[in-house]
């Protein structure tokens, strides 16, 4: 792996970022507004029987925000290279798939920290609910988490648009949403069905959401959640690189990785 | 010579249908070679191969004597790639998309590499613009400078000039054959344009239906060509001339009632001419057009009953 190629991606990202409205739209301003929506939500349901549910819903879209903005950093960012035709230019220089990866994966997770600090911030100050009295540790492991679930998603995305197109460009900003009830984000699993439950608990976040609704009143580490997602999140990003290179490979194979930018 | 690229027994086949078949080519270092056929020929899926973005079927693709698909990344450093069909990311200016390839090329000091091309080409004031505010021509330009970036060994040109008008596409071929000239560098290089082929080429590969069904010269393919194409301007009857052309069997086309096109060997104008001047017809005005490059194209593509249909 190169270093300086990694760098190439990265400053590449940054300027895109720089120019585009559409992303600092995509990510900034969704988020910010997303914090305001919930926040208010969030006053509103603390004068309900419930308080401990407006702590939730904060919490939840919080870190939600963390899932959201890696997914369509690593997705999306691809696809500025694809609508500009720039795709094949950089894949005929000698950049190979992990340097690739690894610098798109980066790019998200950075972005996210930055929308991280910055809703924390606002939730803080204007909700009064501050992220980190759930713990840096905790927080920490809860980022990692929810970050490496998302690079999950992202690169099979990723593989699925190589593979078939942008036809199905829009996977890359509609379908992470179809883990925001499976994962419970902003209620309690028992809530869900049994059926639904069984299928939460068979993706990473779950677990994650439940140990941080924990923390509002109890700091302590759930290790035991922690395990359990990370070695989910083991085996699905290593499933997402399987499939990713599949993807790839029978995008070349079948002449579509050329053909996705004419 | 040294041989910078070898293909042998290349094939690329989507389920029923081969888009390349079985081809065996070398390009020679400083040699720019050219690729031409018709629509669907296989030109541009034999450059996405060899660039490695098209996987193939079968065969062996050598750059610099080392196996390709075992030494990508190292045979990619030493090759670039230009295309009017693939451009550079439309939202970042210039500057940042040259500043983003010399970083991925791993170019040592790329700020000063940059400038050195772009002072080269005079394209201080393209710097800030963003890329997608550039006009075709101002594109092409940015496109030749980011395919020298690396100071590749080869540059595989898919179609260069396509979408430009006349004048920027001389400006461009100018410039090629600057780099062709002052760097030595290998071209291979694919277009529908004979003239552009001819002008820049030292050789060509003809491509049909996945096949090499010519590789030379230009002037040894348009060599092959054994016919020629008589203009005759006459003063008489259209009637006349039909029943003399007729009686020598020979293929013509009347342009207008006094101006005809012979298909003909040259070696046989002199008698053409004698025969017709035995006639009550007067020839006011001869032209004798030789087969080109695009003759034999035509000839290619549409088998041995073309006439050249020009003028």
């Amino acid at each position: 792996m190169s270093i300086q190629r990694i760098k190439a991606i990265l400053l590449q990202e940054l300027y895109i970022t720089r120019h585009s409205l559409e992303v600092i739209m995509d990510l900034f301003y969704f988020s910010i507004v997303n914090i305001i929506v919930f926040g208010f939500v969030s006053i509103y349901l603390a004068g309900s029987n419930n308080p401990l549910a407006a702590h939730y819903i904060l919490l939840g879209m919080i870190l939600w925000e963390i899932i959201r903005v890696t997914q369509y950093s690593i997705s999306v960012g691809s696809l500025w290279n694809i609508w500009s035709r720039n795709l094949s230019n950089m894949f005929v220089a000698p950049l190979d798939l992990k340097e690739y990866m690894a610098a798109e994966m980066l790019a998200g997770a950075v972005k996210t920290i930055i929308i991280l600090v910055l809703i924390g911030t606002i939730s803080h100050f204007i909700f009064n609910f501050n992220i980190l009295n759930l713990g840096m540790l905790n927080l920490f492991l809860f980022f990692i988490n929810l970050t490496v679930f998302a690079w999950s998603v992202g690169i099979i995305i990723l593989g699925i648009i190589f593979r078939y197109g942008t036809r199905i460009q829009a996977l890359a900003w509609g379908i992470i949403f179809l883990f925001q009830p499976l994962t419970a984000v902003f209620f309690p699993v028992r809530i869900l069905p049994d059926f639904m439950q069984k299928i939460a608990y068979a993706l990473p976040p779950t677990f994650i959401f439940e140990a941080a609704r924990a923390n509002i009143v109890n700091p302590s580490t759930n290790w035991h959640y922690i395990f359990i997602s990370l070695a989910q999140n083991v085996f699905y990003f290593i499933i997402a690189i399987w499939f990713f290179n599949i993807m790839f490979n029978k995008s070349k194979e079948t002449g579509q990785f050329a053909r996705n930018e004419g | 010579m040294n041989k910078v690229l070898e293909v042998k027994n290349l094939t690329k086949k989507y389920d029923h249908f081969t888009a390349v078949d079985d081809i065996s080519f070398f390009v020679n270092e400083g040699e720019a070679v050219g690729f031409l056929g018709p629509n669907g020929a296989g030109k541009t899926t034999t450059i996405q191969i060899l660039l490695g973005i098209t996987s193939s079927t079968a065969g062996t693709i050598k750059f610099f004597g080392k196996d390709f698909n075992k030494h990508k990344k190292e045979c990619l450093q030493r090759i670039n790639f230009a295309s009017a069909f693939n451009t550079l990311q439309g939202r970042i200016t210039v500057w940042e998309n040259l500043l983003v390839f010399a970083h991925l090329y791993k170019v040592k000091n790329p700020k000063k590499k940059i400038m050195e091309f772009i002072n080269y080409f005079e394209g201080e004031a393209l710097l800030k613009q963003r890329y997608w505010d550039l006009s075709a021509g101002q594109k092409t330009k940015i496109n030749l400078i980011k395919s020298l970036i690396n100071d590749p060994e080869i540059i595989l040109m898919d179609e260069p000039t396509a979408s430009l008008d006349p004048d920027v596409v001389d400006k461009t071929l100018s410039f090629i054959e600057e780099l062709k000239k002052s760097r030595k560098i290998t071209l291979l290089y694919t277009s529908h344009n004979m003239d552009e082929i001819t002008r820049v080429c030292d050789k060509i590969i003809f491509l049909d239906h996945g096949k090499i069904v010519a590789q030379d010269s230009p002037l040894n393919l348009t060599k092959q060509i054994k016919t020629s194409t008589l203009k005759l301007t006459f003063d008489g009857k259209k009637e006349e001339m039909e029943k003399y052309l007729k009686s020598q069997k020979l293929k013509y086309e009347f342009l207008n009632e006094y101006t005809v096109k012979i298909a003909i060997e040259e070696k046989l104008i002199p008698s053409v001419i004698f025969g017709i001047s035995k006639t009550a017809l007067w020839i006011t005005d001869i032209e004798v057009q030789k087969p080109t490059l695009e003759d034999f194209f035509l000839h290619i593509v549409r088998g041995k009953n073309y006439v050249n249909s020009k003028n």
